[in-house]
């Protein structure tokens, strides 16, 4: 063997192992299918999307969603806990693989996590005390408004500079549901879901929507950049959407089906 | 795996970090004061004669030595609006933490007091001080001065756990960083910008606490030593 056929077999053994070594680093969707796990970002302290039962197992629409993933593709599941503020960094830092936890698709968020389909949607309202007279804006002024730090509706309510809302920020749904349960707040800005649930737990307090906020595609996160798990997880959204699986977990939580546009 | 930090986008934000240490500070302040205040009166409580009143003190001191700080915020916070009391949270806050503190404090105290020589207060008595001189000069100040580190370091913790306050939406630094790590998606720099608030606000309240040393102890500014 001459120097020069070393040579180029040496190269081309150097460019095998190249190849070979790049995939495993950079696709997650490889990482994922090899560990035969997936690692989901949920909340469960925002029911009815993520929640525990009685015998302190998570259940929620959120958690169905994800449990439903895990078995299509035949991987095991691991909850990564979260907050609100928390979901995205979990996915950022490696944490998580993907998020299902309630997460609406707004631009910001876009710059730094990418986007699925939307597999739910979420109503947001300002949501005041039943007897409250609030039909307007200018009808908030000298009352405070509960939300979750961090989430869409804070920084829809933040920003509203001129409208000079007085807003009172917690960690998470928990602790503010349980603010306006106890009389800290008359009002919350946050889902309709979460709205009607608090008169639930105090019926001396029913709380109704007030004023709407937004309506918000709710999708699956994850990191920028892994081309290949987002189509898969878009083929699994568009397939469950059809038959009517994922639209049965909404229901089965949220009391009504998703909307007509989207199921058809 | 490569790290980009970006400290200019978080720090733009520096007004709301200056406002959020700001609050820490006053909460710390506030507490730090009422629960000087509490802690000796319970620490003092402690050690009277009266049963009715040393047990009192005892079930607080050790009830709040063995409950989670945030618990007991959660339940002035909650508990009060419960009753129909509404109070702000800045409010809840600085009652939660003397609350808290108060009992620290007087085991602080408690042990101070207990480090005084009898015989110092034989010698009081002898020539004649009344019971309120004795107490303060030959009791109070002196207990003080000897647990003094311990209490800075006391007040210093209740400083850090004030952060905590941001659960119950008091805008203090570390809701203030939370607020910003979620808009911004910065989580490491707003939290290592956050860290170094807190040492700074750490070294202020000891230089202040030193500070304060030299003006209450003239023993120790004369002589420079520890009692």
């Amino acid at each position: 063997m001459t120097n020069k056929k070393l040579l180029g077999a040496a190269a081309a053994l150097c460019g095998l192992i190249m190849i070979s070594a790049t995939p495993a680093s950079a696709d997650l969707l490889d990482d994922i299918m090899q560990a035969k796990k997936i690692r989901i970002s949920t909340d469960v302290a925002i029911p009815p999307s993520g929640m525990m039962d009685s015998s302190m197992k998570p259940t929620g629409s959120d958690v169905e969603v994800a449990q439903l993933l895990a078995k299509d593709w035949g991987l095991e599941l691991e909850f990564i806990q979260t907050t609100g503020a928390t979901r995205i960094p979990n996915v950022l830092t490696g944490k998580a693989d993907i998020i299902i936890s309630t997460l609406s698709v707004t631009a910001e968020r876009a710059k730094v996590i990418d986007f699925t389909k939307r597999y739910a949607t979420l109503q947001s309202d300002v949501g005041c005390l039943k007897s409250l007279n609030v039909k307007d804006w200018p009808d908030l002024k000298d009352k405070t408004i509960g939300v979750s730090r961090g989430t869409t509706q804070d920084t829809t309510l933040s920003n509203m500079k001129d409208k000079d809302l007085k807003i009172a920020r917690y960690d998470d749904d928990a602790t503010e549901v349980t603010a306006a349960v106890s009389g800290q707040v008359d009002c919350v800005g946050t889902s309709a879901t979460i709205i009607n649930q608090i008169g639930v737990k105090n019926p001396a307090r029913i709380f109704e929507s007030k004023i709407p906020l937004a309506t918000f595609d709710l999708a699956i996160g994850l990191k920028k950049g892994e081309q290949r798990l987002m189509d898969k997880l878009n083929a699994w959204i568009t397939e469950n959407v059809k038959n009517g699986k994922l639209n049965a977990i909404y229901k089965k939580f949220h009391g009504v089906d998703l909307p007509a546009d989207m199921r058809s | 795996m490569s790290l980009q930090l970006d400290f200019p986008a978080v720090l733009e934000r520096w007004p709301h970090f200056l406002a959020g240490a700001a609050l820490t500070l006053e909460l710390a302040a506030f507490s730090t004061v009422c629960g000087a205040v509490l802690g000796t009166l319970a620490a003092v409580g402690r050690g009277a004669h009266n049963s009715l009143i040393a047990g009192a003190c005892k079930i607080y001191v050790e009830a709040i030595r063995n409950t989670p700080l945030l618990v007991q915020i959660f339940l002035v916070y909650f508990g009060l609006a419960s009753l129909g009391l509404k109070f702000s949270a800045f409010t809840v806050a600085v009652a939660a933490l003397t609350i808290n503190v108060g009992a620290y404090t007087a085991e602080i105290m408690r042990a101070g007091f207990e480090a005084i020589p009898r015989g110092q207060i034989e010698a009081a008595e002898g020539l004649a001080l009344s019971r309120l001189q004795i107490y303060w000069h030959i009791i109070l100040l002196p207990a003080i001065e000897r647990v003094y580190p311990a209490l800075t370091s006391q007040f210093v913790l209740l400083m850090l756990a004030s952060s905590v306050c941001s659960q119950i939406s008091a805008e203090e630094l570390t809701a203030v960083a939370n607020y910003i790590q979620s808009d911004t998606y910065r989580a490491f720099e707003t939290y290592i910008i956050v860290a170094v608030l807190y040492i700074i606000l750490s070294l202020v309240m000891r230089a202040g606490f030193w500070g304060l040393g030299l003006v209450l102890f003239p023993r120790r500014r004369r002589l420079g030593t520890p009692l």
